[in-house]
């Protein structure tokens, strides 16, 4: 296990560097005027334009670009400085000044959507077609079928009319003002764990050792708790550690309508803008993020379900 | 599950039409009795959709479902704007449904009739054409990267790579340097959201993969191609139908929010995302504007919902008896 | 003589303004201490260093934070800000500016730092056209006007080699460059090897003052040296390219610090300090103890929030979280409509912004594919084409997206934009261009408009155009950001118009999007037919719009990016563009007589709208809900004083229609 973690670490290592390559190739190739903002295209002339371009170095060839990027990041941790997010300010600062608020945030969110979503969807499996079966039903509609903009619409109207909250988040009323944000946050998530946690009890409580289990005379109680959840949170419990890990990034359309300063429409920000140095900062992070997520999911399958192995060779198809 | 239990004799007198002393006698030997093999009329789609048609909500919401596809194309036939030709009137804006606009006006005082019932098309079409796109692919290559082993590291990269990176980066870049149009937000929308099918898939398959049947059977030899569509993916079809059912609603939500930030499709394509996009800014006055879209995609939701689950548990071969 | 009259004049001015000021301040109403106003997200700022912006995201915040030599008043008149006293002794070619003493620059907390002295603008300069200190930012004014200024950037920027392996032109450029950069250091004998970024950032203030036309006689006084006569130079000094910079902080943060300077670590010496700021969140401007106007009126702290859309701050107005709410074309028909709306009777009419917006037509459009859409250029290189438009197009609608109460005040007829410069018997400049154009505005109907003209012109077009081969309906392509609904909207009723004022048979407007970069997908490829574009001045004088369009020259910004006139081929067309330009450059060597020069521009103006050049279109009033009195407020057609809290009247309550009617009464008496 220790060889195979070392192994898929390093794994990780070299998936995230191909990813931020491969942006970045991307990236160089989009029209440099991208560069500059409207108004400095107004007031530049093309001279001073390329003298610009040349010193920042995005005149080079994608390749030495690409090369210089990794070497400052591998020999000394710098990622450059953001241009147009906010000029001249290290982007690991950009970040880490942001990443905080998202994080927090997210994580309410999770907890939150965990401690609710996965009960209702259990409560939905064991009451089968009955009354709480089509309650929940009813919420996990509602919030699939009404697009999150217009929900998100609702929420800002509802909480601001009529329980009197402030509708934009303020870093100097952090309790109050957050709770919006994070109904929004949690609204569909809830949802989505209910909607899989059901999905996955119910097909396990058509499996043949219920029946035995049943006939062995247990309570549905202890079925349900001991035998039925544990299998059926095996499949969730992949995707557990990467959502926990993107809450980090936040959530681009909350956080955007409630002006919460969080990473979320940050990426999008710079891409637009074409702030380079901040794009493949922000990629590398989600990057990491994501594939070690995914490591952890797959630990985590482990230990909840012993017959899945990620080592050996049980299932080599020769 | 609805296993009989046969208690007394009686009953089983009655069941079999026989008396209890014939029940209790010895067969005589019939050779060609003894030869034959079990057999039963099971035919697993039957099955599939005699239990969903038992599922009255569900078909209800689907032929609803149907109903509005087929009117929204008649629904422009008998409108009383065209379109393609409507005028921009600021005199006529914000009028409420009446008989000349049946479902009012919208800002610009343009029939909001036709631009729903065409929106509903549009979207219609692209979410069907990308859950289909989404299955055809999440299900091929999630089952390879499930069975082979040998693949698991590439799809696992491959999904790392893209996975672990926003969509949104993508779907800016593809805006950005090809443009935007519908084939390309269908393809960029698969392009991406195959992964989530075939990782759900690659899951359950990885969990099947190793369960003694499926040992007993590789060591018989058969044939890989065999062994997925036979023993394991009929315990998919479940979960694949739910996240087809589930795609075309978030198809529908992530086309909306690609269209506020001006990523979407474009604009002289207007779909139900657009035109609720729209509306967000008018709802409190005048809320019919959000009102119609709304309906349309929650019916178009519900009934998915509801037709995914039903579909699910018919197509789960365990409720099949 | 002439010394004497400028003398006169800003002496005359200061009075004027120092009496104005002490009056102001003693009537200013304040009903609102602590003034919450929004932005939206798009416009977070991107630096703090006023040097280094140029975008009026920054420059509307940061304006509060610095002065400059020179501000405005509520009707748009100099006054003194950090110079009491400014004048010029040869007819604009050299200006010395009388530096206020006292004042300090403080930090964020308001503590004083050090005196602002003559210097500092010196410093100032130094970096704005030091290329390894601000990149190239806000030099072009500069360069154009100060003595030696172009120079000395050419100096600092050096040139890059051309790669061994780089094309024909590339080289070509590169020698060029080379040559150019020797030549300077031929001029002022330095040693002719480009500079290394350490030593750009290193260069000091001594080498600069040999160089540059700019001297501090003495700590108060500041003498700038101009490359001819302007006579329009101390307008200069309200943008913040002549800005001052402190050495002290500079030395204190390192030059890349300084460029990178945060709310926390600058130091301020206009009305205000931001002593909170959250990017994409909140800033919080507080007054600051220490400025010089200590007679002003300033709030106790004002507060920006940044909101996703002008949809969330209206709800957060009725909320009552902000002061002031620009609306949008559905909540005024809304509130408008309905008589007892809350706010029905709080609906007020804003000041036109700064801008003038026009119809910009491309000369040289190209299809996606990059080859040329000769019919478009052929159509459009035909007067009776463009006349056709210019007659034919009747705004109202869409102005009535914007202001639908009284359309006709958005109504605009000329290039420049309204009340820019006055001569000196008090006619408004573009009232004379109108006068020349025969127009006169009224609040009914869109002046210009004539049906039958059009028609005439229409008729003539198409059978001149059809001769030559062009097919119709010409295929128009207008290009809108693809985010923007009511881009869009717009966009739909100029389609209409379009389609109602000059006919389907004659052209089709075709809307089509971008996403990001209007300059990137849409200009550089040339893929618009036109643009409407408005155009805010940086400094006060019909120069700084009409510069903008004339024939070959390279500083000509719409000329050069979005008309692309210079690769016309039409040869009728290049004759009218050529006699234009020589119109303007006739009116630009006239210094000494004011209303001679604009007379001469005014002529130029109308001459180029005549021949429907270019096509007036629009200008931006806006409906409100506010608590402050916008006529109290600096109002600004050039520079960065725009919005300046300072002197502004507030009152507790939102203010009514009618006391806004009166506030626009008294205003105009």
């Amino acid at each position: 296990m220790l060889r195979y973690t070392i192994k898929r670490l390093l794994h990780c290592v070299v998936t995230v560097l191909i990813v931020v390559s491969i942006v970045s190739l991307l990236l160089s190739l989009m029209p440099t005027d991208y560069y500059f903002t409207e108004d400095q295209l107004i007031k530049l002339t093309d001279e001073q334009k390329e003298s610009q371009l040349a010193a920042a170095g995005l005149l080079d060839s994608p390749f030495v670009q690409l090369f210089n990027f990794l070497k400052q990041l591998i020999l000394k941790g710098d990622l450059g400085t953001s241009r147009r997010i906010q000029n001249g300010v290290p982007v690991v600062d950009v970040i880490g000044g942001k990443f905080a608020i998202s994080m927090k945030m997210g994580c309410i969110a999770l907890v939150i959507s965990l401690f609710l979503g996965i009960p209702m969807g259990i409560l939905q499996a064991k009451n089968k077609d009955g009354v709480f079966d089509h309650v929940g039903a009813a919420y996990t509609i509602f919030v699939n079928a009404v697009p999150r903009l217009i929900s998100y619409s609702l929420v800002l109207v509802l909480g601001v009319r009529l329980l009197k909250l402030p509708s934009m988040y303020s870093t100097r009323n952090v309790f109050v003002s957050s709770i919006l944000p994070i109904v929004c946050l949690s609204m569909g998530s809830i949802a989505s764990y209910a909607l899989w946690m059901r999905r996955y009890m119910v097909d396990e409580l058509t499996k043949d050792y219920i029946k035995l289990a049943q006939v062995k005379g247990l309570s549905m109680r202890t079925i349900m708790f001991k035998h039925v959840l544990r299998n059926a949170f095996v499949p969730m419990a992949q995707n557990l550690p990467t959502s926990f890990l993107l809450t980090i990034g936040g959530s681009l359309l909350v956080e955007r309508f409630f002006s919460v300063p969080g990473l979320g429409p940050l990426l999008t920000d710079s891409i637009t803008r074409y702030d380079i140095p901040m794009v493949r900062g922000l990629v590398l992070l989600y990057a990491s993020l994501g594939v070690i997520g995914l490591f952890l999911g797959d630990v985590l399958m482990t230990i909840f379900d012993p017959r899945i192995r990620l080592t050996g060779k049980g299932g080599d198809t020769r | 599950m609805e296993s009989r239990t046969v208690n007394t004799t009686a009953e089983l007198e009655k069941e079999l039409g026989m008396k209890e002393s014939e029940l209790f006698s010895f067969v005589e030997y019939r050779p060609s009795e003894a030869e034959r093999i079990g057999y039963s009329e099971y035919s697993y789609w039957k099955s599939v959709f005699r239990n969903f048609f038992k599922n009255k909500a569900a078909v209800v919401m689907m032929i609803v479902f149907f109903m509005i596809f087929i009117f929204s194309f008649i629904a422009l036939r008998i409108g009383k704007y065209d379109y393609q030709s409507l005028r921009s009137d600021t005199n006529l804006c914000f009028i409420l449904p009446n008989s000349e606009y049946w479902f009012g006006t919208d800002n610009l005082g343009r029939d909001y009739w036709c631009q729903v019932w065409f929106a509903t098309q549009t979207s219609i079409k692209l979410a069907a054409i990308v859950a289909a796109g989404e299955c055809l692919v999440g299900v091929t290559l999630g089952c390879i990267w499930g069975y082979v082993r040998k693949a698991d590291r590439f799809f696992t990269e491959l999904y790392n790579i893209i996975n672990s990176v926003p969509t949104m980066i993508y779907m800016t870049l593809i805006a950005l340097m090809i443009g935007q149009s519908f084939w390309v937000m269908c393809a960029s929308i698969i392009l991406f959201h195959w992964l989530y099918m075939a990782k759900n898939v690659r899951n359950l398959v990885f969990m099947y993969r190793d369960r003694e049947y499926n040992l007993a059977s590789r060591c018989l030899g058969t044939k890989i191609g065999r062994i997925l569509t036979r023993n394991i993916l009929p315990y998919l079809i479940s979960v694949i139908i739910l996240r087809v059912a589930l795609s075309i609603p978030s198809t529908i939500a992530l086309e909306t929010t690609l269209s506020y930030l001006g990523l979407g499709l474009d604009v002289n394509t207007p779909s139900l995302g657009i035109l609720l996009r729209n509306s967000r800014a008018y709802f409190l006055d005048y809320p019919y504007l959000l009102i119609f879209p709304a309906i349309i995609v929650s019916l178009v939701t519900i009934t998915f919902y509801l037709a995914g689950n039903a579909f699910s548990d018919a197509a789960d071969p365990r409720n099949h008896v | 003589m002439k010394k004497l009259l400028a003398i006169l004049l800003a002496v005359a001015m200061l009075a004027g303004i120092l009496t104005a000021c002490s009056s102001d301040s003693a009537t200013v109403k304040q009903g609102v201490k602590n003034w919450v106003t929004y932005l939206t997200l798009a416009n977070e700022m991107e630096t703090f260093n006023i040097l280094y912006s140029q975008n009026n995201k920054e420059l509307q915040v940061l304006t509060n934070c610095f002065d400059g030599l020179l501000s405005q008043d509520s009707r748009g008149n100099l006054i003194p800000a950090c110079a009491e006293e400014w004048g010029t002794e040869d007819g604009g070619k050299t200006w010395t500016f009388k530096l206020r003493k006292g004042i300090q620059w403080v930090d964020m907390n308001g503590n004083a730092m050090q005196e602002v002295k003559a210097e500092d603008w010196l410093v100032g300069l130094e970096w704005v056209l030091n290329f390894h200190k601000n990149a190239a930012t806000n030099t072009s004014m500069p360069i154009e006007m100060i003595e030696g200024a172009g120079d000395y950037y050419t100096y600092t920027a050096g040139y890059t080699p051309a790669a061994a392996d780089a094309d024909d032109a590339a080289k070509e450029k590169a020698a060029k460059a080379k040559e150019k950069f020797e030549a300077v250091c031929a001029k002022y004998n330095l040693d002719p090897t480009p500079l290394t970024e350490e030593q750009g950032k290193a260069l000091g203030l001594d080498l600069f003052k040999t160089m540059v036309g700019i001297e501090a006689p003495d700590d108060y006084t500041i003498v700038y040296h101009c490359v001819a006569e302007i006579p329009y130079f101390a307008t200069v000094s309200t943008y913040n390219c002549l800005y001052p910079a402190c050495q002290a902080l500079i030395d204190q943060l390192g030059v890349d610090g300084f460029l990178a300077c945060t709310n926390e670590n600058m130091w301020y010496n206009g009305c205000y300090t931001i002593t909170h700021y959250v990017q994409g969140n909140e800033k919080v401007l507080t007054k600051n103890p220490k400025y010089w106007d200590d007679k002003c009126a300033l709030f106790d702290t004002v507060t920006y929030k940044m909101v996703e859309s002008g949809d969330v701050a209206y709800q957060m107005f009725q909320a009552g979280e902000l002061d002031y709410i620009e609306l949008t074309e559905s909540n005024l028909r809304t509130i408008y409509n309905n008589p007892d709306h809350e706010f029905h009777n709080n609906l007020v009419e804003a000041r036109p912004t700064k801008y003038s917006y026009q119809i910009h037509l491309v000369y040289d459009k190209h299809f996606e594919d990059g080859t040329p859409d000769t019919n478009w250029n052929t159509a459009v290189a035909n007067e009776n084409f463009r006349l056709a438009w210019y007659y034919g197009l009747d705004a109202t609608p869409y102005l009535s997206r914007t202001n639908f109460i009284n359309p006709q005040k958005c109504a605009n007829f000329c290039y420049t934009m309204t009340n820019l410069v006055s001569f000196s018997n008090g006619t408004e400049y573009t009232a004379r261009v109108r006068e020349l154009l025969g127009i006169t505005e009224n609040s009914e109907t869109y002046a210009r408009v004539d049906a039958a003209k059009a028609a005439e012109y229409k008729e003539k077009a198409m059978a001149e155009l059809s001769a030559k081969g062009v097919t119709f309906p010409v295929e128009v392509d207008y290009y809108i950001q693809g985010s923007s609904q009511t881009a869009l909207d717009t966009a739909n009723v100029l389609k209409q118009m379009f389609s109602d004022y000059l006919g389907d048979d004659f052209v089709v407007l075709n809307i089509k999007t971008y996403i990001s970069s209007l300059a990137t997908e849409v200009r550089n490829p040339r893929l618009a037919s036109f643009f409407i574009n408005g155009w805010g001045a940086d400094y006060g004088d019909p120069q700084n719009y009409l510069g903008q369009e004339t024939y070959g020259q390279d500083n000509a910004y719409y000329s050069v990016s979005y008309s692309k006139i210079n690769d016309a081929t039409d040869p009728e067309l290049i004759a009218t563009y050529k006699e234009f330009t020589e119109m303007v450059d006739k009116a630009n060597a006239i210094v000494g007589d004011m209303d001679a020069r604009y007379e001469a521009y005014a002529q130029a103006e109308a001459y180029m709208i005549q021949h429907a050049l270019v096509i007036p279109w629009y200008k931006n009033v806006l409906w409100q809900l506010t608590r402050t009195n916008d006529y109290s407020h600096v109002y600004s057609l050039y520079g960065i004083q725009g919005n300046k809290f300072k002197n502004w009247e507030t009152a507790e309550d939102i203010y009514t229609t009618a006391d806004y009617n009166k506030f626009a009464e008294d205003y105009n008496k």
